[in-house]
Parts: structure tokens; sequence; C-alpha cells
């Protein structure tokens, strides 16, 4: 009896240590953005704030900040939007048909090869790249450069829902004298359509998120994403940190709610995302 | 103007086409412009980063020169990318094994039923869900030496500390406050530790569903059969569990060996070479000194790095797809 309760005790200490170190980083980050300078800015910082304060979140809004966050939406959304038509038609053909010699496995290969490449292995001949065509520093050369990371991505997800499409009610319409292009329209992508919701919540998530190519490809802050944003910050500013919090929190809300909408696809989805 | 005779042999030869052309290659129309998109955006670049790594090119001075396998040679003698080198093995391998290590230990912590879990689960995945550059901000700030809350906290346990050794008859011991990002033997580790605070959760989610996948008769049958809990670890948790701990490392290791925006957000590479690492040298030569050349020669040195680990992956992948 005594032991069991010894057993007890010790899982609940362990389970405390653990959400301890998890979420306090978290805390610190709400609780600095609502504190005071006096609170944070000294050998004897606050654990708990003495005054509460909405500051740092005026003058991210008098810093135009917005600014950041709809840069980051625009790049995010047409990114997402571009992978999603181009990669639901590749995963169909790839799932729907025979291709000569393997063709479709090579093709997989080959994606999953590039998901693991690292960026900046990349990064110089896509600069030269962008930088003849004069799409660098520009949001739609970014938008076209994360076709790298979202495109495979999408490619391979989509290809888990397509077989899913029970391929009776394609020939069905096959029958009653569809093209194919109309039964990939009328038919397919109505049935596919959560999955797209997941797979574009990830591209958007991948996307928000990514930090390497937009440091390299984009010059003028008045363009700068997100991340950028806070890494110049936390370069420059050495203390700013009720600020700098703040616009973490901000970043970081969009894609809390995103992702609580896809927690059930959250394993797969995290599994291919190889930043 | 001159056609070939084939041309009209196929021509003539043809039955009549039911179906417009559009319907027949529907298939390689679907998938052409994802293969367009990918040929131009990964197939160019590194045909051209492999062409650049044997040139000399500051882009900045003018024209490439031919120079052989210099660039290589260079690389090699460069101590700055010879650290790098290292430092990404070090933290590839470092916090690999510790995300996977306390993911498995989370995963068993989490695998049993108890009040609070369906609360807690959400809440322990939290910091994968954050953008690294909001993660960095937070730990620089816990970070820093004067103002932040880590050597408070070593300061104010420090009293605790001299009384128990105080009961030990041990001499105090003196406040001490660490370099975190600043020591050049600790800030490699420092990175280290971000990297674990923010990823463990995925080697987590991995081997939760693992463990989940176990069906829980064979415990039943190993317990009637007189087994323990460390045998029952060992003999069945274990050889079950290969594939997803497997996934776990392979996923964390290709990661962590990308390693750039933790260290640009932190360290920015410092102290002195002490938290170089690949990708960052490449970034510094590149996109700092503009020293195209050797840049792309430590990219392929990279890439052919990358390619070895990932090829362990791709083969597991397609052994599971072709399997079910």
């Amino acid at each position: 009896m005594l032991s069991k309760l010894a057993r007890r005790l010790g899982f609940c200490v362990l389970l405390l240590l653990v959400m301890t170190f998890v979420l306090f980083p978290i805390y610190w980050m709400i609780t600095t953005s609502l504190k005071v300078p006096l609170d944070y800015a000294t050998r004897d910082p606050a654990w708990f704030p003495t005054r509460l304060t909405g500051e740092h979140y005026l003058s991210l809004w008098r810093g135009r900040a917005y600014r950041y966050l709809g840069n980051t939406v625009l790049v995010a959304m047409s990114a997402t939007a571009l992978s999603l038509s181009v990669g639901l038609m590749a995963a169909y053909a790839l799932a729907r048909f025979r291709f000569p010699a393997k063709l479709d496995v090579l093709f997989l290969l080959w994606v999953l090869l590039v998901r693991m490449a690292p960026p900046v292995v990349m990064a110089i001949p896509l600069y030269t790249t962008l930088r003849t065509l004069g799409l660098l520093n520009t949001h739609l050369g970014l938008m076209v450069v994360y076709q790298i990371y979202v495109l495979p991505y999408a490619i391979w997800m989509l290809l888990g829902f397509v077989r899913e499409v029970p391929i009776e009610v394609e020939e069905a319409a096959a029958i009653d004298g569809a093209s194919k292009w109309k039964t990939l329209r009328a038919v397919v992508l109505p049935l596919v359509g959560p999955g797209l919701v997941a797979t574009a919540i990830f591209s958007v998530i991948m996307t928000w998120n990514e930090f390497i190519y937009a440091l390299l490809f984009l010059r003028t802050p008045d363009r700068f994403t997100l991340p950028i944003h806070i890494a110049n910050f936390i370069t420059e500013y050495e203390i700013l940190w009720g600020e700098l919090m703040a616009i973490g929190i901000m970043s970081s809300l969009p894609i809390l709610f995103l992702s609580g909408y896809v927690q059930r696809h959250l394993l797969k989805g995290f599994a291919m995302q190889l930043k | 103007m001159r056609c070939h005779p084939l041309f009209f042999k196929l021509m003539r030869s043809k039955p009549a086409p039911k179906r417009p052309w559009h319907e027949r290659h529907f298939n390689l129309l679907l998938l052409l412009p994802a293969l367009l998109i990918i040929a131009f955006l990964t197939i160019y670049p590194l045909v051209n980063v492999v062409r650049l790594s044997f040139y000399e090119y500051n882009y900045l001075r003018g024209t490439p020169k031919f120079v052989g396998v210099e660039n290589y040679v260079r690389l090699f003698r460069d101590r700055f990318f010879l650290d790098g080198l290292r430092n990404t093995f070090y933290f590839s391998i470092a916090a690999t094994v510790a995300e996977v290590g306390l993911g498995l230990f989370l995963a068993i912590l989490f695998h049993r039923r108890f009040r609070g879990r369906r609360l807690l689960l959400p809440l322990l995945i939290f910091p994968m869900m954050l953008s690294t550059m909001v993660v960095c901000s937070i730990w620089r700030s816990m970070y820093h030496f004067d103002y932040g809350i880590l050597n408070h906290l070593l300061e104010s346990l420090t009293p605790a500390v001299n009384w128990v050794l105080g009961l030990f008859g041990r001499s105090p011991l003196e406040p001490i406050r660490i370099r975190w990002l600043f020591d050049p033997d600790l800030a490699l580790w420092s990175v280290v530790l971000v990297d674990i605070w923010q990823w463990t959760p995925m080697a987590f989610l991995i081997l939760l569903a693992g463990l989940q996948s176990i069906p829980r008769e064979l415990y039943e049958a190993a317990k009637v059969d007189g087994a323990s809990g460390p045998a029952l670890f060992r003999r069945i948790t274990l050889p079950l569990l290969r594939n997803h701990l497997f996934l776990a490392l392979l996923l964390r290791s290709i990661d962590t060996f990308k390693i750039f925006d933790k260290v640009y957000a932190l360290t920015g590479g410092g102290p002195g070479s002490a938290t170089e690492t690949i990708s960052f040298y490449i970034y510094r030569e590149g996109f700092k000194y503009f020293n195209m050349g050797r840049a792309s020669a430590a990219s392929v040195v990279m890439f052919l790095a990358v390619t070895g680990v990932s090829a362990l992956y791709i083969r597991q992948v397609l052994g599971r797809t072709s399997a079910q």
C-alpha cells in the first residue's frame, strides 16, 4: 500500500518536473510581454509581474508591426495555394496511373531527397537565379522558392488522401461520360476536401515559420516576414524583451489556432516537416 | 523543310483518335507542372552548385575563374570549416540522442492513463508549434548573463545549496553566474538545450504512436508467463518499437544536421568558432564574404553527407509504402 503511494507520488513529481521544464519558457514569454521594463531589465527579475501593462503591444501597433504580419500572411497563403493546386494534380496522377519505368517511384524519391537536403545548400544558386530573373527581394520570388519545401510535402500528404478515394466513384463518373479533368474537379476534389484543408494548414505553418530563405532573399525591411523581423529585433535591441515577446505571441497565435485544428494529423504532418 | 519518313508512317498507321490528346496524356499533363517546378528549383540549382564549386567566384569582383579542386583543398584547411564540421556532428548527435531518449521517457510516462492526461498532452507539444525565432527570443532572454532568469535562479539557489553543504561540513560556494552563450566550452550545449526543448515533443509524438500500436494483450500474456517490468520492456516494448525509434532518430538527426537558425539568432557562430556549423559556414562565406566558390564547395560536401543519411530514411519509407 505504502509502496503504491510512493510510486504514485514519484510519478506526480516526475510529471511536475517535465511540465515545468516545458511550460516555464512559455510562461516567461507571456508574462514578460505584460511586464513593465523595471520587472525584467534588472539583475533581480520578477517571477510574477508586479504590474500588468499593455505598453509593449501598443508599441507594436505604433511601430506598424502588422506590416510583417501582412507580409507573412501573403507569402504563406500564396505559396500554399500554388503548392496545393500543383500538388493535388501531381498526387492524383501518381496515385491513379501507371507510369513507364517506375517514373513514379523515382519522382517520390526525388521529392524525399529534396525534402531532406539542407536549404542552405540550394541558397547560392537560387540567389543567382532570382537575381537574373529580377525576383530577388520580392514576395513573388520567395513564394516560388518556398515550393522547395511545400510542394514535395503537399504531394506526399495528398497522395495518402487521394488513395483513400474509392476508384468506383471515378469509374461511375467516367461511365456517365465525364472527361478526366471534369472527374478530377467535380468528383475527386470534393472528396479530398478535408485532406486539402489539413495539408494547407501544415503548408501555412511551414512557410509561416520559414527563416533562412526569407533571410537571404528579402532585403528591404518593409518586405520582411515575421521570423526575419524577430531575428533582427533579437540581434539589434539587446533587451527590449517586452516588445520582443509581444511580437512572438502575435506571430505564434495564428499557428496555435491552426495546429489545434489539425491535431489529428499532427504526427503525419510533422514527420514530413523537416526544416 | 523535310520531314522524317517515319513521321508519315506514324501519321498513317495511327487509328483515328477517339479521345483528344489531352485526355490520352492526362496523367503526364497533371504531373508536368510539379515536375517543372521541382526541376527548376532543385535540379538546376544542384547542377549549378556543383559547377560553381570548381570556380573562384566573388561576384562583387567579377567573373568566375576555373580553379579545379582548389576550393575543396582550401576548405579542408580552413579551421572554421573543420570546426563547423565537428560542431555539426556534436550538435546533431547530442541533440538527437537526448531528444529521442527524453521522448521515449515521456512517451512511456504518457502511455499510461491518468487524470489530466488529455489536458497535459497538447501542452506538452506546445514548444514545437512555436516558430524557431520565437523560441530563440525566449531562450536568449532567459540565458542573458545579467538579466536572465536562469542566472538569477542559480544565484537565489546558492544559499540553499550552501545550507546543505554546511550540514556536511563543507565550505560554502560563491554565488555563480554562467555565461551560457559566451563561454566557448558551453555555448554549443546551450544551443543543444534549446533544440531539445523545442523538438523533444516531436520524438515524443512518434514514439507515443509507436507505443499505442503495440497490442496490450502481448503484455498480459507475458505477465501470465511471469515476466516482470524490465523484461517486458526489453523483450516486448523495444523490439516492437524499433521502427518508430528508427524513424525518430533519423528524422531528428537529419533535422539537427541542418542547424542554422538557432546559431544565427543565439550566438552568431561565436564565441570564436565555438558554435560554427556547416550551414552557418556556408551562409557566411556565401552571403557575407560573397565567396561563392568556396561556399559552393562546402555545400557539395554537406549535401553528400546528408544524402548518406537520407538514403537510409528513403529506403525505410519506400519499404513501408510498398508493404501497404
